[in-house]
């Protein structure tokens, strides 16, 4: 069993798992955390952006003035952004056989698998994974495509030249494989691949193992993986939650009695509590409102924006915010919105009752209805003839360099009553804030993250017991800035087992058991005799059939019958004479007793010697040795048959025959 | 006891010595008892006065059938019968006595079972013995053994009892120490009290034989009788004198050495409890000896808990309270790796024990908890015992709750195996923001003051801090802002910081933070006045809060959804302007909307909090504004037009409330504008509350007494005018309609105040003719609904009887009132002196079960209940109707 790391970010991971015959990808995660070095794509012409000085290094030997603007101290790519890829070198990705995806947010690399490495296999998601992760990547080409960027930077990959920069471009890595933005065709042809699966649903993959989803309680539809034979089971333990947000609870029950445990997705922000990171996050809200100011909030157009917007509808009233509008833009606000209310069976119990009443599950249906919150696809059209200020705008996205919230940022950055508050927690704000500098703008860092935290998992762990834990190396050790926070760390026994980019695992677990099935004919004809009580022993004499992964023992097909023809038999051709299968010896022989049946056979001399594994017995008048062992008996005499004979069927007596 | 009540007395004790299932209640024996007993402790003799009770007893007694309860009552009845040495020799006399309290005799009939009996035994001997006879009769009948068993009975209320009687035997009866020596009050005893010695040995020698053999649980699950025996011991040597207190610790003193060494977690905090007041009450080899053997107990979280309760009984023995000291400070020096103890010199094997117990996270918070809660306590011991700074232990917990919040620095040098246990827990932080509180007191403190602010903001401004966890952060924030007298130490950053986190809180999702914020902005107002006032220093308000202005912020709290909230705020914003009201400032733009919306939230607001923070918000305005007349400028005078302007709708709507207390806040209005325009009057009286008002039922009545302002004016021109003022700001309105509310505090508070008014403009000692003359000009219109036509209605009656002796036929009704439409004008002296305000008063001032709650009405019941219960058929008779 092996485990190939395509991925080092933690929260979303792409390994390959290598069990018995099958080859499974372990999500397909893509880290966007590379945009960070590029420059904002804005909606409008922005003067601002595009006055930025070009960069020339110190000594003016390196000039990348087209390439590179220099901002507030830091050095951006102007030129589409790009992302970077899962590892494609480590192995043949054609040969994978299918891909478990366990949430939307760790499926964005799959058209980059899917269409440019000859992969040939399935893809294995639940409905809601499928419908809101089309919708993120659809969103993420309208984002790229609407503003389309006719230059391509390259110059400064070059490693001579990517030495010279300043940083922290000087220090990333594998420049080169970072891909811009997949298009709407890929996109179409990867998810056409796509097989839909509900929970607990159980998939054979060719006959060697079973994979099935389980509620992880993180966000719509996402799931954690079993992949089990009949005597293995490894747990793949992506991005879950315990916390009551509006996903279907996890499941933890089914994870128990795992061999192994692979697990990623944990919180990236184990100090920051959730509830109170909600409470922030409506604080600072309504002060600003309150200030006369407006309140930007970059985030995806799923997930965590539902519970933000569920929040708001109780918050509303309490802060006296009835007046003020929400705005929720991006080219798939409407979809998202309309989704997450038909999607009942993937929804909390609390929610799902509601559709019974019938209620729309989500109370943002009645902030629509009410026009408390409005959604557009763009800032162009009509919002822009119906926005008002103050107000609070959710758009994406969360990394600042593309989408609308570009625009809002060159809008409201300069008044220090507006502002931006963070809620999503996979990047860091400071680095999404570079390019905006100077920012008047009030900034505020409330990342919410529900996935599981270190006190939750290691509670998790406790109660299902798996045998080995494989984790991201993060898991480790403390966060870098809290050295001193030993309780951030997964502390365990075993330790886990940690892996980086470009690891490969040979897991602990070694298989010892395979399931094969006799024929009932052939179990017909076995004679099982007890050597022990409750254990009784047969000797089997088949043909082992194996197919499609499945194993079955056969009865040995009979010799034909010696046809009576007059042709001459070759004797090569003649089937071996089926000789009468040996009989197997069991049980060990009492030393004393053997002495004394020696003694009675005349054999006098005995000297017995103890040796490690057992006792040699010299027959000093023979000089014959008879070594007994605990797996085997040694009769050593000098070309003496009958003595050989007569000797071997004393020990014979004392064993029992199969 | 009255002649009404002797009567009955006889017909009661007839249904008790029947069957008590009749009673109408299950408390009726107990109040009759009450009753018994207050007439006893007045100096009456109820064998005198009620002999049939003497008769009660024996037929109940005899009476096998007798309800468990009465016989419980008959017990504790006889034991107060006997409670004085006359009445005792009396009851013997009669074979009663012994039948009474035999034992046996309950036993037998199977009642001892009953705990009722059990706990009437114990507390009518207990009554009885209060004089040498009644201990010779215990003495001589043998009950100490049975008492002594019953200190460990299986109810814990008969046990504890048991307890109580058993010192209370050894102690009342004690011999009188010599003078001068620390003893039990003796009042009690009169000279010919002195029992005989013997009686009082015998006691002594059994029952501290008993302590002796009962102290060392014989098996652990004993441990019950052993706490029950520290228990009493406890009682006994915290009173005992020199000689019984001797002679209990020589005979117990070799158990109480076993006891400490087995060292039993469960005993440890009441076998410290016995040590200490045997300290208390005198010093002694062993017992010190002993304490020091508890202060050196090897489990960790005994020991501390054993310290602590050293350190709490405030004994000065240096070196124990060192020790003391020092195991209470080591939990927290192993996890702030503050060195509060110095260097530890060896490798200090409590010291490994210690952080084994702490790597247990309950454990740990339970000890860290009681460190911190014994810290401000510490930093009091004398220099000399303290092992450390006292402004080290400040330190210590200022790192604690850093590292509490997460926030602790990496260099931190505490045990991080054990500070793990702490991150988060809110519980230690509310222990560590309440130790911080206490500390502003300990000598050195005020060092810390900048750090202390650091974190309280920082405890302030992070996410996770549970609602209580701020509350108590404020209330720190608070107290140490008004220990301070300089605040040079507040830096921008600092100020800034505290600034954004208010505005932030007062936003809060949670109504307890937003609430705790508003008032911490109330309150920082009145602690920046008080800091003013007393050192002339610069604005503290506004060398914390800069120049930003609290007022918008609590404005915008008016608004809020939840009640508690604006009422907060409502009271903040009073505390925040009286500095301004006080100066006489100039009337700022956003005063008259706060007053409008206050207006509103009176007319309007579902909730009664809100509504009576407002009438109190006008109260404390108009008691600190500075009077017109010594003030010149123009705008000044526009800010008292406003409050005379709105204080006249505040008692419109207030008198018209549904709320009681915001109808007696009104009234409190009221009595400051009396107050205001009679307090040149010879006649008036100010305070009416404090001069004849009996403490009732509901304590509404504020008790505060408003100090007012200085009124300089002198009213030349007479009490007639200033009536009119009066009646023309609607006071009088108030005061009438108070009078007719149907809530007791406010008729009462009102014709209190009616009372007050009539005496000043129109007393009744002068002639009618005297004042009223000119007086009587003065009227005012009551409606003719509602209160109104209740006051007219009283002023018919009382003129018609006034009418009928003196046998004057007035057809008009009323001389003053004149019948206009609806509303009716009535002359306020003639109302005033027409209301029969006096007779009002004392109905009002009785309590309202005044009439249920008589001995006459218990007696009544309890027949009335044993009349319908023998006549069932009557009740059949009216079901069949």
């Amino acid at each position: 069993m092996k485990l190939y790391c395509l991925s080092g970010h933690p929260t979303l991971p792409c390994n390959v798992l290598k069990f018995k015959s099958t080859t499974i990808m372990l999500d397909c995660g893509l880290d966007t955390t590379s945009v960070l070095n590029f420059l904002p794509l804005p909606l409008v012409h922005s003067p601002r952006l595009s006055k930025l000085p070009g960069w020339v290094s110190k000594d003016g030997s390196a000039n990348l003035q087209k390439e590179l603007k220099e901002c507030a101290g830091r050095v951006f790519v102007d030129s589409q952004p790009e992302f970077c890829l899962p590892e494609r070198e480590l192995l043949d990705l054609s040969t994978i056989d299918v891909i478990l995806i366990s949430n939307y947010h760790c499926m964005m690399a799959l058209p980059y698998i899917t269409e440019h490495t000859g992969f040939t296999g399935t893809v294995y998601a639940t409905e809601p994974t499928l419908t809101i992760g089309r919708l993120f990547m659809e969103e993420l080409v309208n984002f790229m495509e609407r503003v389309p960027k006719a230059q391509s930077a390259t110059c400064w990959k070059n490693k001579e030249m990517q030495r010279m920069l300043p940083g922290p471009l000087k220090d990333v890595v594998d420049v080169w494989a970072w891909k811009r933005s997949y298009s709407i065709q890929e996109v179409n042809s990867a998810l056409s691949k796509v097989q839909l699966v509900g929970y607990s649903q159980k998939v054979e993959l060719f006959g060697a193992v079973q994979v099935s989803p389980l509620s992880s309680g993180y966000s719509l539809g996402s799931s954690n993986w079993i992949i089990q034979s009949h005597h293995e089971k490894v747990s793949y333990v992506s991005g879950s939650s315990l916390l009551t947000t509006h996903p279907q609870p996890m499941d933890q029950s089914s994870l128990k009695n795992s061999d192994v445990l692979i697990l990623t997705g944990l919180t990236q922000m184990p100090t920051a509590n959730p509830d109170g990171m909600l409470g922030e996050f409506c604080s600072n809200l309504a002060m600003t409102i309150r200030a006369g100011g407006n309140v930007l909030v970059p985030c995806y157009s799923s997930g965590v924006i539902y519970d933000l917007l569920e929040c708001l509808y109780q918050f509303i009233d309490s802060a006296n915010l009835g007046t003020t509008p929400f705005y929720f833009i991006s080219p798939v606000a409407n979809s998202s919105l309309e989704f997450s209310q038909i999607f009942a069976e993937w929804l909390c119990h609390n929610k799902q009752s509601k559709v019974y009443l019938p209620e729309p599950p989500f109370p943002h249906a009645e902030l629509i209805q009410t026009n408390k919150l409005k959604h557009y696809p763009s800032i162009h059209g009509d919002f822009s003839s119906e926005f008002r200020q103050p107000c609070v705008v959710f758009t994406g996205h969360p990394s600042l360099r593309f989408g609308d919230v570009v625009h809002f940022m060159e809008l409201w950055g300069k008044s220090s009553i507006n502002t931006i508050i963070f809620t999503e927690p996979d990047f860091s704000y400071l680095d999404a804030l570079a390019p905006y500098q100077p920012l008047a703008m009030k900034c505020v860092y409330c990342p919410i993250d529900t996935r599981l935290n270190f006190h939750q998992v290691s509670k998790l762990l406790k109660e299902v017991q798996p045998l080995h834990v494989v984790c991201p190396e993060q898991y480790t050790q403390p966060p870098l800035t809290q050295s001193h926070r030993s309780d951030l760390m997964l502390e365990l026994q075993p330790p886990p087992m940690p892996y980086r980019r470009c690891s490969v695992l040979n897991l602990p677990h070694r298989r010892r058991y395979e399931r094969v099935y006799i024929l009932p004919e052939l179990a017909n004809s076995l004679v099982p005799s007890e050597i022990k009580p409750g254990v009784s022993l047969a000797t089997v004499s088949a043909v082992l059939h194996s197919k499609d992964n499945k194993h079955t023992l056969q009865l040995v097909p009979k010799p034909p019958p010696v046809a009576p023809s007059k042709k001459r038999k070759r004797v090569l051709e003649e089937p071996p004479a089926v000789l009468a299968p040996k009989t197997l010896l069991s049980g060990a022989v009492p030393l004393e007793a053997f002495l004394a049946t020696l003694q009675n056979h005349g054999f006098t001399e005995v000297k017995v010697e103890e040796t490690a594994d057992g006792h040699i017995l010299h027959l000093q008048a023979e000089d014959t040795l008879i070594q007994l062992e605990e797996d085997g008996t040694h009769i050593v005499c000098d070309n003496n048959e009958p003595l050989r004979t007569t000797l071997r069927d004393l020990v014979l007596r004392f064993l029992q025959k199969l | 006891m009255d002649r009404e009540c002797a009567l009955l007395l006889p017909g009661v004790c007839a249904v008790l010595a029947g069957s008590g299932s009749s009673l109408p209640d299950d408390t009726s024996l107990e109040k009759l008892l009450d009753w018994f007993t207050g007439i006893t402790e007045d100096g009456g003799s109820l064998l005198e006065t009620c002999p049939c009770l003497l008769k009660l007893i024996s037929t109940v007694v005899h009476n096998a059938a007798s309800d468990p309860g009465v016989l419980s009552f008959t017990l504790r009845l006889t034991g107060l019968l006997a409670a004085t040495e006359e009445s005792f020799k009396t009851i013997q006399e009669h074979p009663v006595l012994n039948k009474v309290f035999n034992l046996q005799h309950w036993q037998e009939a199977g009642l001892w079972e009953d705990p009722c009996l059990r706990i009437g035994w114990i507390q009518g001997l207990r009554s009885m013995l209060q004089h040498p006879k009644a201990l010779s009769f215990f003495v001589q009948s043998g009950f100490i053994d049975p008492l002594l068993q019953l200190q460990t009975d299986t109810s814990l209320f008969i046990a504890e009892a048991a307890n109580q009687m058993l010192a209370h035997i050894l102690l009342f009866f004690q011999p009188v120490p010599p003078a001068g020596c620390k003893g039990m009050d003796k009042k009690e005893k009169g000279d010919g009290m002195t029992p005989s010695s013997a009686d009082y040995t015998a006691v002594v020698k059994s029952i501290s034989g008993y302590l002796k053999e009962s102290l060392v649980p014989k098996e652990s699950k004993n441990v019950r009788q052993s706490l029950q025996t520290l228990k009493l011991l406890a009682l006994l040597l915290a009173q005992a004198g020199p000689p019984l207190r001797d002679k209990l610790l020589q005979t117990v003193g070799d158990s109480l050495e076993e006891l400490v060494t087995a060292g039993s977690s469960e005993l440890t905090l009441p076998l410290m409890d016995v040590i200490l007041s045997a300290c208390s009450s005198g010093t002694d080899e062993r017992i010190t000896r002993l304490l020091s053997s508890m202060l050196n107990i090897n489990k960790p979280a005994d020991l501390i808990h054993a310290a602590a309760a050293f350190l709490r009984r405030g004994h000065h023995d240096t070196v124990h309270t060192a020790r003391a000291v020092r195991i209470l400070l080591l939990p927290l020096d192993i996890m702030t790796g503050q060195t509060l103890l110095g260097t530890i010199s060896t490798a200090d094997e409590h010291q490994f024990s210690v952080v084994e117990q702490l790597k247990s996270k309950s454990s740990c918070i339970s000890m860290i908890c009681v460190c911190l809660s014994n810290t401000p306590q510490i930093t009091l011991t004398p220099p000399d015992v303290l092992p450390c700074l006292p402004v080290s232990i400040v330190t210590a917990v200022l790192s604690l709750l850093r590292i509490c919040s997460g926030n602790s620095p990496s260099s931190s040098t505490g045990c991080s195996e054990v500070s793990r246990n702490v991150i988060g827990s809110s519980k230690v932080q509310k222990c560590a923001l309440e130790a911080l509180t206490t500390l502003t007191s300990s000598p050195g403190a005020k060092e810390r003051i900048s750090e202390v602010f650091t974190v309280l903001i920082q405890y302030l401004e992070n996410p996770d801090s549970d609602p209580t966890v701020l509350h108590k952060s404020y209330q720190a924030l608070l107290k140490w802002t008004s220990v301070c007298t300089d605040f040079s130490f507040i830096t921008d950053q600092l100020r800034h910081d505290l600034v954004e986190v208010v505005k932030k809180r007062v936003c809060d999702m949670r109504w307890e933070v937003k609430d705790s914020t508003v008032e911490f902005l109330g309150h920082l107002a009145g602690v920046c006045d008080s800091i003013k006032a007393a050192a002339e220093e610069r604005d503290a308000s506004e060398a914390l809060l800069g120049d930003c202005s609290t007022t918008p912020l609590l404005r915008e709290a008016l608004q809020d959804s939840e009640s508690y909230v604006r009422a907060s705020a409502i009271s903040a914003l009073a505390k925040t302007l009286t500095h301004r009201w006080q100066q006489g400032a100039t009337l700022t733009e956003e005063e008259p909307e706060i007053v409008s919306r206050l207006l509103e939230i009176l007319s309007q607001d579902s909730e009664g909090f809100p509504r009576r923070a407002v009438v109190q918000y006008f109260i404390s305005w108009y008691s600190s504004h500075s009077p017109p007349s010594s003030s010149s400028s123009s705008s000044s005078s526009s800010s008292s037009s406003l409050l005379m302007q709105s204080v006249r709708s505040v008692l419109s709507q207030g008198r018209a409330d549904l709320d009681w207390e915001v109808k007696v806040h009104t009234l409190v209005l009221a009595e400051l504008l009396l107050d205001e325009a009679f307090s040149g009057h010879p006649g008036y009286k100010k305070g009416s509350d404090s001069h004849h008002a009996s403490p009732h039922a509901y304590g509404v009545v504020s008790e505060q007494a408003y100090t007012l302002h200085t009124h300089t004016a002198t009213h030349t021109e007479g009490a007639e005018s200033d009536l009119a003022v009066v009646v023309e700001q609607g006071v009088v309105s108030v005061l009438l309609s108070g009078l007719v509310d149907c809530d007791r505090p406010v008729a009462l508070k009102a014709c209190r105040l009616l009372i007050t008014l009539r005496e000043t403009v129109c007393p009744l000692s002068l002639g009618a003719l005297d004042a009223s003359a000119a007086m009587a000009t003065v009227s005012c219109e009551l409606p003719g609904c509602g209160w109104g036509r209740e006051i007219l209605k009283i002023l018919k009656m009382k003129k018609s009887d006034q009418a009928k002796e003196e046998d004057i036929a007035d057809q008009s009704g009323l001389n003053g009132a004149e019948e206009g439409g609806d509303s009716v004008c009535v002359s306020v002296c003639e109302a005033l002196r027409s209301l029969g305000l006096d007779e009002r008063m004392e109905v009002l001032t009785q309590s309202s079960d005044h009439i249920h709650n008589s001995p006459l009405s218990l007696l009544q019941d309890i027949l009335t209940a044993s009349a319908t219960h023998t006549k069932p058929g009557e009740e059949v008779i009216v079901d069949c109707y």
